[in-house]
This record gives C-alpha cells, structure tokens and sequence, in this order.
C-alpha cells in the first residue's frame, strides 16, 4: 500500500536482524538503529521486532496507494505528507493518493543519517530463516533480497481502516533521553577484544583519545574511521573465527574498521575491541563525515547500558499504549 | 489574586516565566513584556464604549497533565510564535509525559496571540497554554 | 595468552570466543570444536554456538550476569570433550587456476617462490575437510591446506570477487559461495551452489563434509 517514488534510495527491508543463522555464514543484517526501528513499530502497536523500511539517502519519497498510518522515527529530515510538515518520532495517518516526503537530515539537537518508517503491523514480505531483514550479500530476505527501487510497492501486514488504529503522538528520541557524549563528540562504549593487548600503549591511547571521523567508505557492512594510525607490536596471521556487529578490526593500514549489520559473521583481522551492543545504534546513526570517541567499559557497565535501553523501550511502550488506548476511546 | 496596581502586576510577572501577559477588557488594554521598566509599560486609558473593543480571544489549554514544550525536543524554533497564523488541527505545542509527546492542536484557524505558559514547566489539566485570535 | 592454554575473549556484550591453544588448525582439535559446540549448544545464555577454525564463537540469547561462570564451564567442557568424528561426502570441484578467475596467483608465486604448476599440484591435491561454515552464506572454511602456499591476507581487500573464486588466505584456503568482498587471494575459480535459502538446512555443506579440487585448467 505504499509505492517506493525514489530512485537509487539504497532504502531495505529489515527488521531486529535474522539470528540463529551464524552456523551457516549468514550474518544478523537488520536496523542500523534497532532502537529506532522499535521505537516506531511501538508507535503503531506493532511487535517491537516488526519489518519496517530503513532509509540511508535522501531525499526519499513514497506514495501511499491506500489509506493507512505510519510511523517516522529515526533521522529528522524534515519529513512532510503532502505539504504539511510532520514532526520527527511520531505516528501519523495518510490517506491514499498522499506523498511522504524525507528531506535532508537536519543537524538540530541530535545528528543522525538513517530514518525508519514503519506501516501497521510491520512490512509485509516473507520471511526468510526466520526474519524478514534484507541479507544482500546471497540476495535474500527483505523485500526480494536488494534495495527497493522506484516502482516498488510494498505492504502493510495489518490493512483495514486508519480510524481503528489510534495515531497522533509521538516519542522523545533515545538520543536526548539517554544521551553519551565526551567533549561534545558522540561517543560509543567498547570492551576490549582478545588482540588489545597487541597494540602498543601507545596506540591504546590514542584511540580512546582521539575523535574518529567517519570516512566516506562507510557503509552497512563496515565503517571506515580516520585518526591516529594504530600499531601492533606483533603480527600474527589468524585464524579465522566469528565476528559480531561492533567488533574493531585493524588491518595492516592501522586505520580501524567497525564491522556493522551487513558484516561477515567471521574474520581473521585483529580485534582491538567491540562497540558493545547497547550503544551500536549510536554508531549506525553517526553521519559519514562526523567525528565520534570511544570509551572504555567493563562489563557490568556494558550489560547495564542494555538494561538501560530495555528499560526505556519497555517505558515508551508503556506510555504509549496509553495514549493509544486512550485515543481509541474518545 | 488581586492586583491593585500595574506595579504589582509587574513585580509578579518579574517571577515568572511567562514573556508577555496581555490583558484586555471592555475599555482597557494591557500588555506587559517580562522586565520591562515601569516607564515602558503600554497602557492606554478608557476608551469610549462606541468604539469597537478586540473580539474575545480563544484560550488553549493542556489537554492532559505534562511538561508543556514550545518546540519539538529535537527542535529550537517553537511551533507557534505570537503573530503566527495557524489552520485547524496544526499542532501548536506539546505536552511531554515521561517519553511520550502528545500534541497540543490549534482548534480552529487562528493568529497566536500569546504563550500563556513558561515551555519547559510542569501543567495541570486545563492550564491555559495559549491565547489564539480567531480568523 | 600461553600457547597451552584456551583463550576465551569477549566480543562486546553479543558472544564469547573460545579458541584453540596454538596456531595450527588441526583436524582433530576441530573435531573437539564440533563436540564443545554441541554441549554449549544447550545452555540456556547460548543462542548459537558457532565453530570457526580451531574456535568458537558463541553468542549470547542475552548477556549473562556472571561471564565468569560461564567462562570457567566453557574451559571445563572443553577438557571433558572428546573428538566428534564426523564424516560426510567429498565434493569434487573443477577449477581453472589462473587468468582473470585467479588475479592474485602472481602474488602467491612471489611470496612462496613457489611456481604457478608447483602452487596448483599443491593447491589441488588434498581432500580439505569442511570444519566451519562462516563469512557468507554457505561459505566453507576448509582444513588441511598445505603451509607451503600460505600467504597472508591482503593489506587492502578487494571490493568485490564473485561466487565461486578459489583463494588463499593465510594458512587456509577456501570457495566463495558468492560475490562480495574479499581479502584473501584468489587464485582461480569454480562453479558449486552452496546455499538455498529455502532448502533445510539452507547450506548445502556440513562440517564433516569435505571438498577436493580436480585441475580443470591452468593459465598462466
């Protein structure tokens, strides 16, 4: 019910991210910002883990060939249904004929790259091994395996009228409520990985002191960071093993890359570290050209952090429920 | 409350948050602006009965508990200033509960006239938010 | 880190990596790998547990509180197991060494001094046991190559080589089951279909299976 009027958008098809899979090479994929992609299928009523379409590029538009609502989370850019604006981080009705559009991210309070919108009840495609993200590398899952294009039409799981199902509010973003910053620069938890102590303390230093910009080569599969170049004090050729979303490989350049989503389940660089869970949607949203730190955490810290995104998860969901019950009795 | 004199008024408003109070009723006209010295105080005196007096505003108030915000979280510039014109159903404010935003819509085509409550301060049920000239 | 000890490191609060002592990929340690993936397999804070060369990931259904106690059980089980012996079919793949499906075999040559015959006779005569599945789907790590033609992983991995590309990296070699990037080097190419999503299992190769590459063609 919604027609894709963009071309080349690299927009996909995921949801929380495809599990139980890793025996068989096929990595997780799913939201570049889960909490993003939650927060919105909880503005519908939807499940927290519903497929929802995640938008890299901009600007990026949409016709709806049917009545429905939707929810925008994600990057503010300056979002409008025909013309009225939308206000970021809300859940909204369009009625058929109507055109969303996804301007430019705006700076603003919080400096994001990836939107999400979700429909009711989710995006409906098939699953696949048990999810319905894109797995692009093998052409699998999401919608048909690759990147929408112009002239898709996608659905939503649950049709029917827009009048039963409540809209008309919206969440604080995670960003401002659970906020993470060292010296203005957006900055990301990591726990030391098996090859730390390789780096000299030199280099140790240097990268929980520097800002690392993210290049231009960055992508779903791996962000690419500028700075400091990091040395090792040996080199050993490695066996390959698996990898996580989050895992620092520094190759032979010294220039370390975060293995993110669409990342090989397994690799034989060194690891200096891994970008722990809780805080992977900071990364994913960080716009190529900005600049982010790392801090160094324990594991107590790094399993409370995810309490902590749990918690306001399990809160907004609570509240808007709420709202939601509250709407449809009036 | 009771003011029994402009400077009162003005030593009152010097407490709060609020940035302008306007008041009008049959033959007077008031507008105070926070911190104003009482030299700049606009007032103007009883006017003739005859003359036309400014149509009777239209109060928005919270329609639930929460911090009443001038402006989206992620934003700077307030949904509605004084001066702005509104269409029915546009959203004019917000009301913050815990991670919840609920709008507050201008209920009918509307100029701002005035921000009634301090953004970013706790409201009750039915504090007035706004005062809106109708179109 | 002893060359007598497992290592067990944390990748972030999303998995545990349990390795092997040592740097050698043996056949039969891998087969103990088989045998500690399938008891960690059913612990409740294990969602997968996936073998690696000579190693195991496991991840996590949700980060435990007490990582240690779970550390110190993975050690334990580890000296409880004993080798599984699986065994399943060999595979025999045609491959044309060299030319544009084999880019990097010059590169092989300079670092083995090895020539282009003696790196293909060496290449194409094991059968290699599969001992994981990993990097892509229904991508084949394979045991058994030969350390004469190691050569290390490329400084700047190569945005993309197709399905099927026969390379080198490191001590091990391995077929890609389709395009993508790679930093290993590929020194010749094949045709196999190694992953259906809606096939079950999806990978159309187990550990225990085994691959041997027959010398279709070489060019040099």
């Amino acid at each position: 019910m919604i027609e894709i009027m963009s071309a080349s958008a690299l927009a996909t098809v995921q949801d929380l991210g495809r599990c139980d899979a890793l025996r068989w090479g096929v990595g997780t994929a799913g939201a570049m910002d889960p909490l993003a992609l939650a927060a919105g299928n909880i503005l519908l009523g939807n499940d927290a883990g519903a497929a929802a379409i995640e938008v890299p590029v901009f600007p990026f538009q949409v016709r709806f060939t049917q009545d429905g609502v939707f929810a925008l989370t994600g990057a503010d850019c300056a979002a409008r249904l025909d013309d009225a604006p939308l206000l970021p981080w809300w859940a909204g009705q369009a009625r058929a004929g109507q055109v969303l559009s996804l301007g430019l991210p705006r700076g603003g309070a919080w400096a994001a790259s990836r939107a999400y919108l979700c429909l009711a009840g989710g995006v409906d495609v098939p699953q696949v091994l048990g999810s319905r993200s894109t797995q692009l590398r093998g052409a699998f899952g999401g919608f048909e395996g690759r990147a929408l294009r112009q002239g898709d039409v996608l659905r939503a799981a649950v049709s029917g009228s827009p009048a039963a199902r409540p809209t008309g509010f919206g969440l604080v973003p995670p960003a401002l409520a659970l906020p993470l910053q060292r010296d203005g620069v957006p900055a990301m938890r990591v726990l030391p990985a098996a090859e730390y102590s390789h780096y000299t303390e030199a280099s140790r230093a240097a990268f929980w002191a520097a800002e690392w910009k993210i290049t231009a080569q960055s992508d779903r599969y791996g962000y690419r960071l500028a700075g400091p170049v990091l040395e090792a004090r040996t080199t050993v050729e490695m066996r390959s093993h698996g990898i996580v979303p989050g895992v620092i490989q520094v190759p032979s350049g010294g220039q370390p890359i975060v293995q993110m989503r669409d990342a090989q389940p397994s690799g034989g660089y060194p690891k200096l570290g891994t970008v722990i869970e809780a805080d992977l949607w900071r990364l994913g949203q960080a716009p190529i050209g900005s600049r982010v730190r790392f801090i160094e955490t324990t594991w107590e810290q790094a399993t409370a952090a995810l309490d902590e995104t749990d918690a306001w998860l399990a809160e907004a969901r609570r509240l808007v429920e709420l709202a939601r019950h509250q709407r449809a009795r009036s | 409350m009771r003011f029994d004199s402009i400077q009162q008024l003005s030593a009152w408003l010097a407490d709060t948050d609020i940035a302008v109070l306007e008041l009008s009723g049959p033959g007077v006209s008031l507008r105070l602006h926070q911190g104003d010295a009482l030299g700049t105080i606009e007032a103007q005196g009883a006017a003739p009965p005859a003359t036309p007096v400014r149509p009777q505003g239209l109060t928005v108030r919270a329609p639930s508990v929460g911090v009443f915000l001038a402006a989206h979280p992620l934003h700077s510039s307030p949904l509605a200033s004084p001066g702005a014109r509104l269409r029915a159903g546009e959203p004019i404010g917000l009301m913050q509960v815990g991670a919840l935003l609920l709008p507050v819509h201008a209920p009918q085509d509307a100029i701002v006239r005035a921000v009634r409550a301090a953004p970013g301060t706790p409201v009750g049920f039915g504090t007035p938010l706004f005062e809106l000239d109708p179109l | 880190m002893t060359s007598e000890q497992p290592a067990v490191s944390l990748l972030g609060t999303s998995a545990l990596l349990f390795e092997a002592p040592g740097h050698a990929m043996a056949l039969q340690t891998q087969q103990r790998i088989w045998s500690l993936a399938r008891v960690a397999a059913t612990w409740p804070e294990v969602r997968e547990a996936v073998p690696g060369m000579n190693n195991l990931m496991l991840s996590f259904a949700r980060a435990p509180r007490a990582i240690d106690a779970l550390r110190d059980r993975l050690c334990d089980a580890w000296e409880a197991v004993t080798p599984l012996p699986l065994e399943g079919r060999v595979v025999e793949l045609p491959v044309v060494y060299g030319g544009d499906g084999g880019p990097h075999l010059a590169d092989v040559v300079s670092h083995t001094g090895l020539s282009i015959d003696d790196i293909v006779e060496i290449h194409s005569a094991p059968i290699y046991p599969v001992y994981a599945l990993g990097s892509h789907p229904g991508y084949c790590y394979l045991g058994g190559m030969n350390p004469r033609i190691a050569t290390p992983r490329r400084k700047t991995p190569v945005l993309s080589i197709p399905g099927g590309a026969v390379s080198i990296g490191g001590a091990q070699t391995g077929v890609s089951a389709s395009a993508g990037p790679s930093g290993w080097n590929t020194i010749g190419r094949t045709s196999m279909h190694f992953f259906d999503p809606a096939s079950n299992p999806p990978a159309l190769l187990q550990p225990g299976d085994a691959l041997r590459f027959r010398v279709e063609k070489v060019i040099r």
